[in-house]
């Protein structure tokens, strides 16, 4: 494999840097400021069966290093999004993943069921891991779940099929080799951690939800420590985010087992962070000594190792 | 919408607890009255966020001022930059005031934080030929912004404060005349919003209200900022709600948004 591109779990990327899903929409608003061309792939804000409406706000909070949000997955659902969204994004050179989420296992197989043979999409990510709304951990809460839920959507598609894994459980490992069983092709970590804010004027908490993800450079060492724990010991390819905001950040991702990263929470202080972190990435690559992204996942992946030797 | 480095200029302290940021680009900076900027300053842990603010004035075409009150980290941060000092700006952002094809006759009105953009609104409908009559609110004399330099655009200023100590003392709404306005535009604490609403809603003249709301992004991307719609988009089921203050907003027309 030469320069930039990656490829993974059936999944081929011009170069391994995502936009995270939930910070970057459908695509719309950042394809205002650069072509989408440049970037690895675009995994699109959660899609479920229905429209949703998302939570009552607030929705969003300050942090320190970073945010918290509980927007509740408001999204236009499928319909709209195989009319409208994916049409769009069918426009630019750059894989879709699509962000899955559902009330229960009917939800989320009728979303991954309705995106399977339409033209432009690269894979499906299920979304088991939103903190924000009532059922959103359901399937992270149990191995045995997830694996049901994994291998039910295993049925519906042929797919690259990606499994979002929460940082909210006590043994992210262990729910990684379920979805591994239930014929997960790789994970994505990690989602954002449960959090609260307390606004003191008013003597209650700030979001309207009470409770939030938190997310940004704040969760980074969290994330870096689950993808290495998966990459090690469940054995599928990663896709690592988490507090992504420079090529550097994003080449500790890959050295911690990462196929590919996402950048997040990042576009909302810098709209254009995805395509400087493509360039950064590269820059940091060769600073490195490595002539491309597969070489520094081999040189670092601790699974990798073990496997040549 | 661009990124922008901005020079810090003078640092104006106009009244209690506020602070004018006058700060100057390398090109024109042309923006709309009610847009906004997301400013950011430094790098401390709980001001990862840009912040959302109206620009307030503007006297040549690469300078423009913010006028802000300090309430937490972002702005006091903000407030701590001097002369000399660089800040980054996003901007233009949103849908600003609509302005009217022929003169007419205008109440504008802010309280607080939410009278920096009328500086630009009351420009900019004088130059259409417009009669315009700005109310400004305050809590009390010393906290009083934008009155002085609205007039001096030559708009008609009446002050209303909490507790009397300048102007009418009561609520700014309880100023506006009851005939003779063709459109108010109001900018300000949801209390206030809220009755120009009814006020508008209840046969008076069109209204036009600047929201404001908590954001992340500011141009659309994380779905944060969100406002009821009065009538939903019938083909969007539950998820057509919402409006986007950064987006469809910060400024929408009094029949739009349920406060
Ligand atoms: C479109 C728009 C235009 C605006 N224009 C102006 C303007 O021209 N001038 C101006 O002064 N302001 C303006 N604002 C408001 C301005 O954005 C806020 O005052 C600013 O974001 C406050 O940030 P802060 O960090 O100083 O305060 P914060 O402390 O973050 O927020 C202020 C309030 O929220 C509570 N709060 C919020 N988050 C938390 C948290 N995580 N933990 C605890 N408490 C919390 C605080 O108690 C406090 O009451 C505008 C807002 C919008 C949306
Ligand atoms: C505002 C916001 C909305 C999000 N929405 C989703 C979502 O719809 N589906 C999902 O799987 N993750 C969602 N996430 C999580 C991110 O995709 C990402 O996993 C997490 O924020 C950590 O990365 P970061 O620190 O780079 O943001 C959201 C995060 C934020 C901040
Ligand atoms: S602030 Fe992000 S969508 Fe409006």
């Amino acid at each position: 494999m030469t320069g930039q591109a990656v490829s993974f779990a059936g999944l081929s990327l011009k170069n391994p840097v995502l936009t995270a899903s939930g910070t970057f929409g459908y695509g719309r608003e950042a394809a205002e400021l650069y072509d989408l061309g440049l970037l690895g792939g675009v995994m699109v804000k959660g899609v479920s069966r229905e429209p949703w409406p998302g939570n009552a706000p607030l929705r969003v909070a300050r942090a320190p290093g970073g945010m918290l949000n509980a927007i509740g997955l408001q999204n236009p659902g499928l319909e709209h999004f195989l009319s409208t969204d994916l049409p769009f994004l069918r426009r630019y050179d750059t894989a879709v993943v699509v962000n899955v989420v559902g009330h229960d296992l009917q939800g989320f197989v009728d979303v991954v069921r309705g995106v399977t043979g339409q033209a432009g999409v690269g894979a499906v990510e299920l979304n088991i891991s939103c903190p924000n709304v009532a059922d959103g951990l359901l399937f992270s809460q149990d191995p045995a779940s997830a694996r049901k839920l994994v291998a039910a959507a295993r049925q519906a598609t042929d797919l690259p099929l990606v499994v979002k894994m929460s940082p909210n459980v006590t043994d992210p490992v262990a729910l990684g080799l379920a979805c591994k069983e239930g014929g997960a092709d790789a994970l994505s970590a990690i989602n954002t951690l449960l959090g609260m804010a307390i606004d003191l004027r008013r003597r209650a908490p700030v979001l309207g939800n009470r409770t939030g993800g938190l997310s940004g450079p704040a969760v980074k060492p969290v994330g870096l420590r689950i993808v290495f724990d998966l990459a090690a010991q469940v054995g599928l390819p990663v896709i690592g985010m988490g507090g992504i905001e420079t090529g550097s950040d994003a080449l500790e991702y890959i050295m911690a087992g990462a196929s590919a990263v996402a950048v997040g929470t990042a576009v909302f202080r810098d709209p254009l962070a995805p395509p400087r972190i493509v360039r950064e990435l590269v820059d940091e690559l060769e600073q490195h000594g490595f002539e491309s992204a597969a070489q520094a996942w081999a040189a670092a992946n601790p699974a990798a190792k073990e496997a040549a030797s | 919408m661009r990124q922008w480095e901005l020079l810090v200029g003078e640092v104006l302290a106009p009244a209690r607890g506020y602070v004018e940021l006058r700060l100057e680009a390398t090109q024109a900076l042309e923006a709309e009255p009610g847009q906004f900027f997301m400013l950011r300053a430094g790098n401390l842990p709980d001001t990862y966020l840009p912040r959302a603010f109206s620009w307030y004035r503007q006297d040549a075409p690469r300078r423009l001022s913010f006028l802000f009150r300090v309430e937490g980290p972002g702005t006091r941060e903000l407030a701590r930059l001097r002369t000399g000092d660089l800040l980054q700006a996003m901007g233009p952002l949103g849908r600003g005031f609509p302005l009217p094809q022929q003169p007419i006759r205008a109440a504008i009105l802010g309280g607080g934080v939410g009278v920096p953009p009328l500086w630009g609104l009351a420009k900019a409908l004088l130059q259409g030929g417009s009669d315009v009559l700005a109310l400004i609110g305050a809590r009390a004399k010393a906290h009083i912004v934008g009155a002085k330099e609205i007039a001096a655009l030559g708009a008609r200023v009446l002050v209303a404060t909490d507790d009397g100590s300048e102007g009418y003392r009561g609520p700014l709404t309880d100023l506006l005349p009851e005939e003779g306005i063709d459109a108010i535009y109001a900018c300000g604490p949801e209390g206030m919003l809220r009755r120009v609403q009814q006020i508008s809603l209840a046969d008076g003249p069109p209204a036009y209200l600047a929201l404001e709301a908590p954001m992340a992004c500011g141009y659309g991307v994380c779905m944060g900022c969100v406002v009821e719609r009065a009538e939903p988009p019938s083909d969007q089921g539950e998820y057509g709600r919402w409006a986007r203050v950064c987006r469809e907003g910060p400024v929408f027309a009094a029949q739009e948004v349920r406060l």
